[in-house]
Order: C-alpha cells, then sequence, then structure tokens
C-alpha cells in the first residue's frame, strides 16, 4: 500500500527551466504567452516529452511550481496515469503516485526545452506554432 | 601565604612519618633547617613544590622511599605522601598530595596511574571542607609559574644578575606583577581589533548608498513615465474627440455625408469582428493550451491496451469484487448456498481469484481510469472538429476585417481627394489625428514596457535595499565593537607600559635599597637600575655599569635583592623557602644578608648547611627564628630523620 504521509503534494520543475515556463505565461497577449497557468505548460510539455519518447532527471535545485489538486481530476490525472501506465508496463503504478509525478516531471523537463524551441524559436507566433502543434498530434 | 606545617610520608630518603612546622610569628618568622650535603636539604625543598604543584621533581630519581619499598612484600601497596598545611588571607588550608605504588617481585615499583591532590579549608569551627578546584585554587593563592620566585633554589640565585638574564628578569616582573594578563588582555583586543577591522574592509562597499541612489533615480524616471503615460492617454482621448468632431462635421457637409456615413457602418463592423476574432483567439488558446493529450494518443492506446490485457487475463475482475469472493470463502459456501471443504476444487478456485485479484483501491482505479481513457477518444475528435471550426472561423473574421480595413481606407482617401476643400481639410485633419493615435499608441506601448521594467528593477532594488540595510546595521555593530576593541587595547597598551614602567621604577627602587643594606661594598656601588630592557644593571662608582666585574657573592646578593624588592612591591604574603642560599658568600656578605633578610619576607625558611650558618651570621638570625631542625642522615638506613632543635 502506498504510505499516505509520504504521498508527494506538490508538482516540480528545474529552477533552470523556470524562465520558459514564465515567458509562455506572463503579459496579456494570448499570442505571444498562451498557456493560461504553469500547470498547463507542464501537462503540454510531459505530454511533448512522452511524444518524443525523451525523458531527463531533475537536478537538485528544484522549484515547486503548482500542487496536485490543480490538476483536473477528469482530464489531467487520467493523462498522467495513462502516461505512468505505458511508461512502466504496470498498472500497480497507479497505486503509486510519487511514482506518476515523478515520470512526468522527468518528461516535462526534457518536453519543456521542445516546446520552447517549437513555440518561441520557430517562425510565427507561438500560439498558431501550438495550434500547428496540437493539429500535427490529431493528424 | 604562610606555611604552616609539613608532614612527609616516605618521600625520598624520609621513611615513614616525618614533620616539621614553620616559623610564623611576625617576630620568629624564621625557619632554619640544617643538614649536611645529602641529608635530605634538596628532597625537603622538592617535597614543598611537589606538594603543592606536582612539579619540579623532573630528574631527581624515584620519590617513593626506598626504605618502604624494601619493606613491603611483592604486590603490597607503598604510599608516598607530602601534607602542607598553609594560611592565607585569613583561611587555614591543608594541602596533599599522595603517590600509591605496588612494590614488584624484583624490587621495583608499578606507580600507580596518577598522584592523588586534595585540599581542605579548615571553617572556623575546625571543620574541614573540602575544595573541588585544588589546583585552580592554589594557582590562586601562589600561581605555578611565579613559584620559583618565593621558593628557590639557591643554586640557581644569581640567575636575575647574569649578563645575559634581561628576558629572565622581564618574565620575573611580568608574572609577578600579573603584567601577563595585561598584555594577553591587549593581544586578545588587538587580535579582535584586527579581525574587526578587515570584515569591515570586506563588507564595507557603500553599497546601500548606491543603491538607494539606483532607487531614487529609477522611482524618478518611472513617475517620468507614468506621467507621461498618462499626458499620452489624454492625448490619445483628445485626438479621438477631435475626430469625432470631424466626422460629426462630414456628416452633417453634404457632399460629404454618404462617405462619412458609410465609414460609419463599416467602422462599427469591424470593431464587431475585431471583437468576435479575439473570441475566436480565446476559444482557440483555450482548447490548444488543453489539447495536450492530442499528442500523446499512442500513449492512450498503450495504456488502454496493458489495461485490456489486464482485463482479459482476469487480473480485473470482471463484476466479481474482492470482498465478495472473500466473504464466500469464509463462509465455504458457494453462492448457490451448497458448501465445500477446504482444498475442494471450488475452494482452490476462489483462492486463485484472490490470488490474481488486484487489491480493492487499485481494482477501483483501474476501471475508472479505463473509462476516462476510452472517452478520451471521443474528446480528441471532438476537440478536432472545434479546432478547426474556429481556425476557419479566424481566417474568415482576418479576411473580412482585410475587406473592410480596405474600404475603410478607401473612403478616407475619397473624403481626403474631394474637390470641397472643407472637406479635404477635415479629412486630411482626421488622418492626422488617427496618425497621432497610433503614435501615441506605440510611445504608450514603450511607457507601458518601459514601466513593467522599472517597476521590476524597483522591486529587485527593494530587495537589494532591505538586505543592504541589514549588512549596514551589521556594519555599524561591526564599527562599534571594532572600535571599542581597538580603545580598549590602546587604553591597556598605555596602562600596561605605564603600569611596567611604574613597577620596574617601584622594583629598581626597593632592589637599590635593599642591594644597598645587604651588599658590604656599599660605597663602591653608587646605584641600581633596571633598564627599560629590563637589564638588571650596577652602576659603579664611576658611573659604569659594574655587572659583568661582580664577583659571584656579589651577583648572588643582587639577585636576591631583586627577589626580596619583588616580593615586597608585589605585597604579596608569601614565604621565601631557600634552598642553601648563603653557600657562594663569605662571612661579611653573609653577615649583612642574616642581618636584614628577616626583614625583608613574610615567612622565611632557610635550608642550610652546617658551613651556611655560624658565627655572626647566625648570631644576626638568633632573635628572628622560631624553629630550628636538624636533618639527621643514617648512613646505615640512608634515611633522614627531622629533629628539632629545642631552644
Amino acid at each position: 500500500m502506498t504510505d499516505i504521509v509520504n504521498i508527494r503534494d506538490t508538482v516540480t520543475i528545474d529552477e533552470a527551466a523556470h524562465e520558459i515556463y514564465k515567458q509562455l505565461t506572463e503579459g496579456s497577449n494570448l499570442l505571444e504567452a498562451p498557456f493560461k497557468t504553469m500547470k498547463d505548460v507542464f501537462m503540454f510539455a510531459t505530454c511533448l516529452g512522452v511524444k518524443l519518447g525523451i525523458k531527463r532527471q531533475l537536478t537538485i535545485k528544484k522549484l515547486t511550481i503548482f500542487r496536485w489538486a490543480q490538476f483536473d481530476s477528469q482530464t489531467d490525472i487520467p493523462m498522467l496515469k495513462a502516461i505512468a501506465i505505458a511508461d512502466t508496463d504496470d498498472v500497480s503504478v497507479l497505486l503509486r503516485r510519487n511514482d506518476i509525478l515523478t515520470i512526468a516531471e522527468e518528461y516535462a523537463n526534457a518536453g519543456i526545452y521542445e516546446l520552447r524551441a517549437s513555440l518561441l524559436e520557430e517562425y510565427g507566433q507561438p500560439l498558431w506554432n501550438l495550434v500547428s502543434i496540437v493539429s500535427q498530434g490529431i493528424n | 601565604m604562610k606555611f604552616e606545617r609539613i608532614i612527609l610520608e616516605n618521600f625520598r630518603q624520609y621513611y615513614v612519618q616525618e614533620r616539621l612546622d614553620f616559623a610564623k610569628d611576625n617576630q620568629r618568622r624564621v625557619t632554619v633547617i640544617h643538614g649536611v650535603n645529602g641529608a635530605g636539604k634538596t628532597s625537603l625543598f622538592l617535597a614543598i613544590n611537589w606538594c603543592l604543584y606536582g612539579e619540579g621533581v623532573d630528574n631527581v630519581g624515584e620519590l617513593i622511599s626506598k626504605e618502604a619499598i624494601k619493606q613491603a612484600s611483592p604486590g603490597d601497596t607503598v604510599t608516598m605522601s607530602v601534607e602542607l598545611s598553609f594560611l592565607h588571607d585569613g583561611e587555614r588550608y591543608l594541602a596533599k598530595r599522595t603517590r600509591r605504588g605496588t612494590r614488584m617481585l624484583d624490587g621495583s615499583v608499578q606507580i600507580n596511574s596518577s598522584d592523588e591532590f586534595i585540599m581542605m579549608r579548615i571553617l572556623w569551627d575546625g571543620q574541614a571542607q573540602s575544595i573541588k578546584n585544588p589546583i585552580g585554587t592554589i594557582n590562586a593563592i601562589l600561581p605555578s609559574n611565579i613559584r620559583s620566585y618565593y621558593l628557590f633554589d639557591g643554586e640557581k640565585i644569581d640567575d636575575f644578575a647574569k649578563p645575559e638574564a634581561a628576558k629572565e628578569v622581564k618574565e620575573a616582573i611580568y608574572l609577578v606583577f600579573k603584567l601577563e594578563t595585561l598584555d594577553r588582555a591587549r593581544r586578545h583586543l588587538e587580535t579582535a581589533a584586527s579581525d574587526y577591522r578587515k570584515e569591515l574592509k570586506t563588507s564595507t562597499t557603500g553599497e546601500l548608498l548606491n543603491l538607494l541612489d539606483e532607487d531614487e533615480k529609477a522611482r524618478g524616471e518611472l513617475g517620468k513615465k507614468e506621467n507621461r503615460k498618462v499626458e499620452i492617454t489624454a492625448e490619445i482621448q483628445a485626438a479621438r474627440r477631435k475626430i469625432n468632431d470631424i466626422d460629426q462635421r462630414l456628416r452633417e457637409i453634404q457632399n460629404a455625408k454618404f462617405l462619412q456615413q458609410q465609414r460609419d457602418r463599416v467602422e462599427q463592423d469591424l470593431k464587431q469582428r475585431r471583437s468576435e476574432l479575439e473570441d475566436t483567439q480565446n476559444l482557440i488558446r483555450d482548447i490548444s493550451t488543453t489539447s495536450y493529450y492530442t499528442i500523446v494518443q499512442p500513449a492512450i492506446e498503450r495504456a488502454l491496451s496493458l489495461l485490456e490485457e489486464k482485463r482479459e487475463r482476469g487480473e480485473i475482475p470482471s463484476n466479481i469484487r474482492r470482498q465478495f469472493v472473500q466473504d464466500l470463502v469464509a463462509q465455504m459456501q458457494c453462492i448457490c448456498g451448497r458448501p465445500f471443504t477446504a482444498g475442494s476444487p471450488e475452494h482452490q478456485r476462489l483462492l486463485r481469484i484472490l490470488d490474481n485479484a488486484l487489491p480493492g483501491s487499485l481494482e477501483d482505479d483501474v476501471l475508472e481510469i479505463t473509462a476516462t481513457l476510452r472517452a478520451f477518444n471521443e474528446r480528441i475528435l471532438r476537440q478536432r472538429s472545434e479546432l478547426t471550426i474556429l481556425m476557419k472561423r479566424r481566417a474568415e473574421l482576418v479576411d473580412l476585417i482585410k475587406d473592410l480595413d480596405a474600404v475603410s481606407d478607401d473612403i478616407g482617401r475619397q473624403l481626403k481627394d474631394s474637390q470641397f476643400e472643407e472637406v479635404s481639410r477635415l479629412e486630411l485633419q482626421r488622418e492626422n489625428f488617427l496618425t497621432d493615435i497610433d503614435r501615441y499608441n506605440i510611445e504608450t506601448g514603450e511607457l507601458t514596457r518601459d514601466i513593467e521594467g522599472l517597476k521590476e528593477k524597483i522591486a529587485q532594488l527593494e530587495k537589494r535595499i532591505a538586505q543592504a540595510r541589514k549588512n549596514e546595521k551589521r556594519e555599524k555593530l561591526l564599527s562599534i565593537k571594532f572600535d571599542l576593541a581597538q580603545k580598549a587595547a590602546d587604553a591597556i597598551k598605555d596602562m600596561y607600559q605605564t603600569y611596567a614602567d611604574d613597577m620596574r621604577l617601584r622594583i629598581e627602587g626597593k632592589t637599590k635599597e635593599i642591594f644597598k643594606m645587604l651588599i658590604w661594598k656599599d660605597s663602591h656601588f653608587r646605584d641600581v637600575c633596571i633598564s627599560r630592557d629590563f637589564e638588571l644593571e650596577v652602576i659603579d662608582r664611576y658611573g659604569r655599569p659594574a655587572r659583568p666585574e661582580l664577583s659571584a657573592g656579589e651577583r648572588q646578593v643582587l639577585s636576591l635583592s631583586f627577589i626580596t624588592a619583588m616580593s615586597r612591591i608585589s605585597e604579596e604574603e608569601a614565604p621565601l623557602v631557600m634552598d642553601t642560599p648563603f653557600g657562594r658568600l663569605s662571612s661579611q656578605p653573609r653577615n649583612n644578608v642574616t642581618r636584614y633578610l628577616p626583614e625583608l619576607a613574610d615567612q622565611l625558611v632557610l635550608l642550610v648547611t652546617d658551613e651556611e650558618l655560624r658565627d655572626q651570621a647566625r648570631a644576626n638570625l638568633e632573635s628572628r627564628i622560631g624553629y630550628e631542625y636538624i636533618l639527621e642522615f643514617d648512613p646505615k638506613t640512608s634515611c633522614t630523620t627531622i629533629v628539632e632543635v629545642r631552644r
């Protein structure tokens, strides 16, 4: 059984990646900073990491950017669980929230740089670059 | 400190117990102990040192009485001790140091690990009170490092008068007058001041002042930019009012009325389309930023496939709850009510289900996530459809806005090119106002960017200023500490120098006075000086330094004068214990010394050979002797007995 006392509640990122999270969320121009929350950036970065099959362990300098409760129970959490099952080939990972989080954080830690490259470093405004990624995923 | 009594037990040649009382009256303050060479004078001298300090007995061989060792049987414990009672500051003390050893088969003795030292204070009612820190107490009464100036060996008495003795003289003055303590305090404070200075140097950078300056500038700049922004907003509003006025005027002019009304409609339409475009873009943003699952469809499929495998293997129970199976096993009864026995096929089947089943919480989770993930496919399709529609609508809106902008431009151009001057002029003015508004908008953007930057800079500066303020407080404190330490060190240095000079001069005066008293050639020696370098010097009648020419006896008298001068000036009540003090003195100086020495010490203990104290010298001391002893050495046993001379 999972030890309730040790269940992690915080979602962390590498301190070095924090600037990208801020760049994608801060400001009033939705075309330049399309994401509303850091949680949304994290989810997208995680999925991009999964899509490209790249993970990166967090360094010692970590930063908590939000809490587990901010994940949407109908979309975010099932998605993270699916990623954890696919990553471990083990259904019992569902009992280990810490593992689910760590897997997501590691994918996000690699995916965030891909997200920056695709949104901020590609030609075009970040929102339309994001739409392009989503559309490619769909198609 | 005045010695009262000493009891020696098995200490060197003092076998079993020997006792000796010290003279301590003001009148009869001299104790004379006679002994031929090897009788035990030095042993007695050592016994006092050993008892009080546990020191001064190096390189003198075995301390435990050889006779006591000889008399003991192998394995027996041999005890050696020295007990000294003394008076100090109106209190009476007992000090006893004991050494124990075990007699070995070969006649040697194995010493126990450490000596025992106890000290008692005798209270007014005769009760003895144990002193918890005897070493500290004895050092407070007569410090170990100055003891050699009170308990001194006659053989070394001329040490202070040797040409190379400046260091010893200085050290003696330092120690006896506790100058060392002052010097140590000065050194400690100077080190502290130096440390504080170094710390101040590294931390004082005027950072706070620079930061406050920077903050002031940034705030001034921010104020200017904000004021300019307000001005620009007012300018934009004024320009818009002017445009409205122009539009109104154009509506009134017959030749421009139609075009202006057309423009009104186009601009209304543009406003609506732009608003719709913004809403559409917001929806696109909302969908695209939360459609992350569209890019990980393979992972969703993989998870679903694993969950499906579990279900197919029966690990995810299909409608069979774990608790239900557990209940059947507990009751040993089938669903149909038929009982079964342990080990029966039915029983084994149920146990297998339980073994393969997932824990309850996981089971719920698996069922829930499977259902949710299956719904994701539908959600993906829906999102795709919505996004496609929205992107299409956005493209339409962008095109519409472009068209409307073109129409508006065309209307403006027509009005500007109007053959009616007023219309043309008004349209030109309108265009200028629009240009102004664009310019103002650009400037507003720049100002907004600058204001945000300045606000961020000020926020950072505030943090740094707060830190610098903390540092400044620390600097102030450091500065105070530095100042205090340096001033205290300087004050001690001045005090030290004054005190040291004063002591030196006082000792010099007293040494001269005593030397003149003790020396027999008083007319030959004119002066005694202690230089600033602590050189003890004698000046002869020709005004020249005479120390190199002093005889051994004269050097001894000079040293003795110095030591007794220190004793007098320090006002320490301490006994003067002298081992063979007159060995090098001829009769004349010996007579002088014995005449005056009792006046120069609170208590005088003289350990003398039979040759040292005779005739006039003896007669000089006679009235001051309180106790007199002879150390009788028995060549048969090599033991010494202390025999009091009855007077």
